[in-house]
C-alpha cells in the first residue's frame, strides 16, 4: 500500500517534470498578468484619487494607461487560454504515446491481466480526464504563492498598514486550510470514491438491466438504487458542510481584509486628503480581490488534481514490464522453414502467472517435426492457453526453452517469431474497416490473385455475394454484423494469406454449431497442408483432421502423448 | 422539447431548487451592498466626511454566511435532482429494456448515456443559478447607475446584456453545433482504441502494431482538431466578454469623471463605479455557462431519446398469473421487423414438468422464441398461453416470476455472489443457495473463496473466469422459484466435462419444473420428453 503510494507519487512527479516548460510558460504569463493588473489598478486609483480630492479634469495620462493596461490584460488572458489549451493537448498526447509504448512493450499478455475495455479506457478517457490537471492545476499551483505575495508586497510598499492587514489575512489562508482542509481532505476523498462507486453501480445496473427486468425485479432494484443514492447524499452533505467552510474561509479572509482596510484607513486620512495618500488607500482596497484571485483559481482547479490520482492509480495497476522486454538481445537469428513446415521443440518449460499461485505450466516438453499436426486437449484452466501464448512469444518461460526451427525463441526478435506463426483463436477480432482491409491486414502487400486464392480457400467466397458491398462491406463496431462462422472464415483467410510454417489454433470452433464446425473443418484441413500445427480443442470433430499426435494436458503437465502414424 | 420531460422530473423538487436560487440572489445582493459600501465609505473618507461602518460590516458578514448557505442549498438540491433523474431514467429504460435494448446497445453507448445523465446536474448548478443571478443583478445595477445618470444606465445595461445574455446564447449555439462532430471524432478515437487493445494478439501476430497505432493517433488528431476549433471559439468569445466588461468599467469611470453627471456627487460616483465593477466581474464567465448549455442540451436529447418508449412493447396486462404452467404456442409468426420473419407458423406444447430441447443453428430464431415467451415482444400472428391464459393479458412482472431465463447475455453485477444470486429477493435460505450452487457445479469454487457467498465478483464478473461466471448465472436461474426454466446455451464457456456434469444434474432435478433447453447441439446426456429442431423459422418435432 505504502509502496504503491510512493510509486504513484513518483509517477506524478515525473508527469509534472515532463510538463514543466509549459507550466513555467503559463505561470510566467500569469505573473505578467498580475503585474499588468497592478498597473491597471494603480492608474485607476490615481484617477479616482485626483477626482475625489477635487481635481478638475480627469488625468488623461492615467486614463490612457488604464485603457492600455485593460487591453493588455484582455490580450494576456486570451493568450493564456490558448496556451493552456495547447499545452493540455500536448501533455495528453505525450502521455498517450507513453502508454502506447508501454502496451506494445508488454504485448498481448497484458490482456491476461486486465480487461480490454479497461485498457482502452486508459488510453482514452483516463488520459482525457487529465486535461484540466495540465492546463489549469499545474500553472495555478506554480503561480499562486508568488502571485499572492507579490501583490501583498506591492501593497505594503504603497501603504504599510494596509499591506500588513492584507498579509495577515493571506497568512490565515493556510491556517484555515489546515484546520478545515486536512479533516475534510480525507473524508472528501472517500466521498468522491463513494460518489464514483454509485456512478459505477448505476452504470452496472443499466448494463444488466435486461437481466433484472426479465427476472421481474426492476422496481425493487430501482428502490434499492434510490435508497443508496439518498444515503450517499446525506453522507456527502455532512462532508460538504465542513468542506464548504474551507471555501468560506477564503471569503472570510478576503472580506475581513477589505473591511478592515477600509475601516482602518480613516485614521490615516482624517487630516490629510493629499492625492498620493488617497491613491494608496484606493490602491490597497482595489488590490484585495487581486491578492486572492490566484488562490481562487487554485481552488477552482482542485477537482482536476483528483483526476491525476485516479488515472495514476489505474496506470500503476498495469503489470510491471518483464525484464526481457527492457533489453534486446544482440544477435537475431531467423529460423529456416522446410517444405513440410517447421520443427517445434518444447523443452521442460514452466510458467506461473501470479506469484504464490500454482504453476500454470509445469515442466512441459514435447516435440513436433515439420508437418506434424498435434491435438492438444485438456479441461479449461489446465494450461492450454498459457502454452499457446508462450509459443506465440507473448510470455517467456521461467524455466526451460522453446525452440522454433532449432532456434530459441528468446534469441529471436518478437517480430521474427510471429513471422513464422499463424494463429486462429476462438473469436477473431474484426477491426473497424472493410472486409478487404480485415483480410489484407495479414499481409498488406499481397496481390489481388493471392487475395482471391485466400478467399477461395477459406470459403469466404461462399458468403461474399450475400454481403451488401462485397469485399468493401464495412465491418466492426457499427458495421455489418458477421456470424461466428463467417468471422472465423476471415481468420482462416488471414492465415492462408500469411502463409506461415507454424499454425496454432486455440479452440477455433468453440463458438460454432456442429454444421458450421463441419464446414470450417474442411477449410482448416486445406490450411494444414505443408505446415506444422498445434490445435487446442474440446471438440471430437477434430479427431479426423489428419493429426499425427495427441497431447493431453492436466494441471500444467502433459499427462499423455500418443503418436499416430 | 426534450428538456420538458426533464423539467417534469425536476418539478418534485421545486421548493428546494427555489430556495437555492433565492439564497444565490440574496448572496449577490450582499456583494453589491458590500462593494457599494466600500466605495461610498472610501469616498466619504477621502472628502473628509464622517462615515459609519455598520452597514459595511453587516454586508461583509452576510455575504460570508449567505454564500455558505447558498453552496449547501444548491448542492443538496442538485444531488436530490440527480437521484430523481437517475431513477426516472432507470425506470424508463426498464420498460424499454424488455424490448431488447439491453441487447442492442453496446456497452460503450450505455456508459456514455450514464455520463450524460450525470452531466445534467450542471444544468441547475452551473447554468440556471448563474443565469438567474445575472438576471437579478441587472435591475440592481441599472437602479444604481440611474443614481448617476440615465445615459450611464443605458450604456452599462447594454454592455451587461451583451455579456450576460447575448454572448452566452451565441456560445450555446456554437457548442450545440460542434457537439455532434466532437462526439463523432471522440467515438472514432475510442473505437480505434478498442480495436488496438482488443486486437493486440492479431496485431502482434500479423505485424500490424505500427499500422494500427498510426490509425489510432490519426483519430486522436482529428478529435483534437475539432476540440481546438471549439476551444478557439470559446477563447474568442471569452476575450470579447472580458473586453466588454472593461468597456463597462471605462463607461463608469467616465461617469465619475463628470462625463455623465456633475462631479460634486463624488461619493455617488465612486459607489456606482464599485457596483458596476462587481456586477461585470460576476458575469464575465457566463459565456462558459453558455458553452456548457450547448453540451448539456445534446446530453439531455440523448437521454430523452433513450428513455422514450420503444415501439412494439407488449401491453402490461392485468390478469394475475394462473397456477398452472403448461405452455402452449399456437401458430406463431414473428419477426423483429415486419420484413424479416424469423419464426413461421410455429406451434408446440410443453406440459408441466416436461423437458424439451430446441436445437438449431445460430440465427435460426431460438432466442426470439424465448423473447416471445417472456413477453419481451409480441408475435405478429398466433398466441402463447401459460396455464391456459394468454400471456398478453398476464401481468408482465408475474409472468416473468413464472419463467426464469438464462440468456447468453445474462449479466453479472459488480456485487457479491449472494446479491448476484438473489437479485433483490428476500427470505431465501442459505441451504437453498448452496443447493443451487451445487446443481450449477460451482459449489467448490465458492467454498474455496475466503469470503464465500459474500465475495465480490467484480465488474461484469471480472474476478471470476468466464466459465465460473456462467455457472453463477446458472445457479441464479436454478435458485429462482419459477416453475419454468429456459436455458439458452447453458454450455457456453464451459468445458465439455463441466457441461456434461451440469446436464446430468438437470436430469436429477425435481420433476415439478419444466425445462426448455435451447442449444446448437446435444451431448447425449440430456433426458428429454421432446426434441424440436428449428430451421429457417420452421419448427419440427422429432421422435425420441
Amino acid at each position: 500500500m505504502k509502496a504503491d503510494k510512493k510509486m504513484l507519487k513518483s509517477w506524478v512527479r515525473q508527469q509534472n517534470r515532463a510538463n514543466r516548460p509549459a507550466t513555467m510558460m503559463m505561470a510566467l504569463m500569469g505573473m505578467f498578468n498580475v503585474l499588468v493588473g497592478m498597473v491597471l489598478i494603480w492608474s485607476l486609483a490615481t484617477i479616482l484619487a485626483e477626482w475625489l480630492t477635487g481635481g478638475d479634469r480627469i488625468n488623461r495620462y492615467y486614463l490612457l494607461l488604464f485603457i492600455l493596461s485593460s487591453v493588455v490584460r484582455v490580450i494576456l488572458g486570451y493568450g493564456q487560454e490558448l496556451l493552456a489549451m495547447s499545452s493540455g493537448e500536448k501533455a495528453r498526447k505525450r502521455l498517450r504515446r507513453e502508454l502506447l509504448a508501454r502496451f506494445f512493450a508488454q504485448g498481448p499478455a497484458l490482456l491476461r491481466h486486465q480487461h480490454s475495455a479497461a485498457l482502452a479506457a486508459m488510453l482514452t478517457d483516463r488520459v482525457e480526464a487529465l486535461e484540466g490537471y495540465f492546463s489549469r492545476w499545474l500553472p495555478a499551483s506554480a503561480l499562486w504563492v508568488v502571485a499572492q505575495w507579490s501583490v501583498v508586497l506591492v501593497v505594503f510598499w504603497q501603504n504599510h498598514r494596509a499591506g500588513l492587514i492584507l498579509g495577515g489575512c493571506c497568512l490565515f489562508l493556510p491556517v484555515f486550510q489546515a484546520v478545515f482542509g486536512i479533516a475534510t481532505a480525507i473524508a472528501s476523498r472517500r466521498q468522491i470514491l463513494a460518489l464514483n462507486r454509485l456512478q459505477v453501480r448505476f452504470l452496472d445496473r443499466i448494463r444488466g438491466i435486461a437481466t433484472i427486468v426479465l427476472s421481474g425485479s426492476a422496481e425493487k432494484d430501482a428502490q434499492g438504487l434510490g435508497r443508496a443514492a439518498d444515503e450517499l447524499r446525506q453522507r456527502t452533505m455532512k462532508v460538504l458542510r465542513i468542506a464548504f467552510l474551507t471555501s468560506a474561509s477564503t471569503d472570510v479572509a478576503m472580506i475581513v481584509a477589505l473591511v478592515w482596510i477600509v475601516v482602518d484607513q480613516r485614521h490615516g486620512l482624517l487630516h490629510a486628503g493629499s492625492i498620493p495618500q488617497v491613491t494608496s488607500i484606493l490602491f490597497a482596497v482595489l488590490m484585495v480581490p487581486e491578492a486572492f484571485a490566484p488562490f481562487r483559481a487554485l481552488s477552482a482547479a482542485y477537482q482536476d488534481r483528483a483526476q491525476i490520482t485516479n488515472s495514476g492509480e489505474a496506470i500503476q495497476r498495469l503489470p510491471n514490464l518483464p525484464e526481457w522486454a527492457k533489453n534486446e538481445a544482440s544477435a537475431h537469428p531467423v529460423p529456416q522453414r522446410k517444405a513440410q513446415g517447421i520443427t517445434l521443440d518444447v523443452q521442460g518449460v514452466s510458467y506461473r502467472w501470479v506469484e504464490n499461485r500454482p504453476l500454470a505450466l509445469d515442466n512441459v516438453s514435447f516435440h513436433l517435426d515439420a508437418g506434424d499436426v498435434a491435438l492438444l486437449t485438456g479441461s479449461s484452466g489446465a494450461g492450454k492457453s498459457t502454452l499457446i501464448e508462450m509459443l506465440l512469444g507473448f510470455i517467456r518461460p521461467s524455466q526451460g526453452k522453446v525452440l522454433l526451427g532449432g532456434i530459441d525463441l528468446q534469441d529471436m526478435r518478437p517480430a521474427d517469431v510471429t513471422r513464422q506463426i499463424s494463429w486462429i483463436g476462438q473469436k477473431p477480432v474484426i477491426f473497424a474497416g472493410t472486409l478487404r482491409d480485415n483480410i489484407l491486414f495479414a499481409s498488406p502487400d499481397a496481390s489481388e490473385e493471392q487475395l482471391q486464392a485466400a478467399l477461395e480457400a477459406s470459403s469466404v467466397m461462399a458468403y461474399l455475394p450475400h454481403l451488401p458491398d462485397g469485399l468493401d462491406t464495412k465491418l466492426g463496431e457499427g458495421g455489418f454484423g458477421l456470424s461466428g462462422g463467417q468471422a472465423q472464415r476471415i481468420a482462416i483467410a488471414r492465415a492462408f494469406l500469411k502463409d506461415a510454417p507454424l499454425l496454432i489454433m486455440d479452440e477455433p470452433t468453440a463458438h460454432l454449431d456442429p454444421a458450421t464446425e463441419q464446414e470450417i473443418l474442411v477449410s482448416l484441413r486445406d490450411l494444414l497442408k505443408g505446415r506444422t500445427a498445434l490445435i487446442s480443442t474440446h471438440s471430437s470433430q477434430f479427431h479426423k483432421i489428419g493429426e499425427t499426435k495427441r497431447l493431453v494436458i492436466k494441471k500444467g503437465q502433459i499427462t499423455a502423448e500418443e503418436v499416430l502414424s | 422539447m426534450m428538456l420538458r420531460s426533464l423539467s417534469n422530473v425536476w418539478k418534485g423538487r421545486w421548493a428546494r431548487l427555489l430556495v437555492g436560487l433565492l439564497l444565490a440572489e440574496f448572496s449577490v445582493c450582499s456583494v453589491f451592498l458590500l462593494m457599494g459600501q466600500t466605495g461610498s465609505r472610501l469616498g466619504l473618507i477621502a472628502i473628509g466626511g464622517i462615515a459609519g461602518f455598520g452597514l459595511l460590516r453587516l454586508a461583509g458578514a452576510s455575504r460570508i454566511i449567505l454564500r455558505y448557505l447558498e453552496r449547501l442549498a444548491t448542492h443538496d438540491a442538485t444531488f436530490r435532482v440527480l437521484t430523481d433523474v437517475r431513477l426516472w431514467f432507470y425506470r424508463r429504460l426498464a420498460h424499454g429494456a424488455a424490448a431488447g435494448l439491453g441487447f442492442r446497445r453496446s456497452g460503450d453507448l450505455l456508459s456514455r448515456l450514464v455520463a450524460d445523465v450525470q452531466s445534467l446536474d450542471s444544468l441547475y448548478l452551473r447554468i440556471l443559478v448563474p443565469l438567474a443571478t445575472a438576471l437579478f443583478s441587472l435591475p440592481i445595477v441599472i437602479l444604481v447607475c440611474l443614481k448617476g445618470s440615465v445615459s450611464l444606465a443605458v450604456c452599462v445595461g447594454i454592455i451587461f446584456c451583451l455579456t450576460a445574455f447575448v454572448l452566452p446564447t451565441f456560445m450555446a449555439k456554437v457548442a450545440y453545433r460542434w457537439g455532434p462532430e466532437l462526439q463523432r471524432t471522440q467515438a472514432e478515437m475510442n473505437s480505434q482504441a478498442l480495436d488496438l487493445v482488443g486486437g493486440m494478439r492479431e496485431l502482434r501476430i500479423f505485424g500490424q502494431e505500427e499500422a494500427i497505432k498510426e490509425r489510432f493517433l490519426a483519430a486522436e488528431q482529428a478529435f483534437y482538431k475539432t476540440q481546438q476549433e471549439q476551444g478557439r471559439a470559446m477563447a474568442h468569445v471569452h476575450a470579447l466578454s472580458l473586453l466588454l466588461t472593461r468597456l463597462g468599467v471605462i463607461c463608469a469611470l467616465g461617469g465619475c469623471a463628470g462625463l455623465f453627471f456633475p462631479k460634486e456627487q463624488a461619493v455617488t460616483g465612486i459607489t456606482v463605479l464599485f457596483v458596476v465593477m462587481t456586477a461585470l466581474d460576476g458575469i464575465v464567465d457566463l459565456p462558459r455557462a453558455g458553452l456548457l448549455y450547448g453540451q448539456v442540451r445534446h446530453a439531455a436529447e440523448r437521454v430523452a431519446e433513450a428513455a422514450a418508449m420503444p415501439e412494439g412493447t407488449p401491453p402490461e396486462g392485468n390478469v394475475p398469473a394462473p397456477a398452472g404452467y403448461e405452455i402452449e404456442a399456437r401458430n406463431i409468426t414473428f419477426g423483429w421487423t415486419d420484413d424479416k420473419i424469423v419464426l413461421k407458423n410455429l406451434s408446440f406444447r410443453l406440459r408441466e414438468g416436461e423437458r424439451a430441447a430446441l436445437i438449431g443453428p445460430s440465427g435460426s430464431g431460438k432466442s426470439s422464441l424465448a423473447a416471445l415467451l417472456l413477453k419481451v415482444m409480441s408475435p405478429q400472428k398466433g398466441s402463447i398461453t401459460l396455464g391456459g391464459e394468454n400471456i398478453s393479458v398476464i401481468r408482465t412482472e408475474m409472468l416473468r416470476g413464472k419463467i426464469a431465463w438464462l440468456s447468453q447475455a445474462s449479466h453479472l453485477f459488480d456485487d457479491t455472489i449472494r446479491s448476484n444470486l438473489l437479485l433483490g429477493r428476500e427470505g431465501v435460505s442459505e441451504d437453498a443457495i448452496w443447493a443451487a450452487l451445487e446443481q450449477a457445479q460451482i459449489v467448490d469454487f465458492v467454498r474455496s473463496l475466503p469470503d464465500g457467498l459474500d465475495s465480490w465478483i467484480g465488474e461484469n464478473g471480472s474476478h471470476v473466469s468466464g466459465g465460473q461466471g456462467r455457472r453463477i448465472a446458472l445457479a441464479r436461474v436454478l435458485l429462482s422459484d419459477a416453475p419454468v426454466l429456459i436455458l439458452d446455451e447453458p454450455g457456453t464457456g464451459l468445458d465439455m466435462e463441466t457441461e456434461k456434469a451440469f446436464l446430468a444434474t438437470l436430469n436429477t432435478l425435481d420433476r415439478s419444473r419444466s425445462i426448455l433447453l435451447i442449444t446448437h447441439r446435444l451431448t447425449g446426456i440430456e433426458q428429454l420428453d421432446h426434441l424440436w429442431t428449428i430451421q429457417d423459422g420452421i419448427l419440427t418435432s422429432h421422435a425420441l
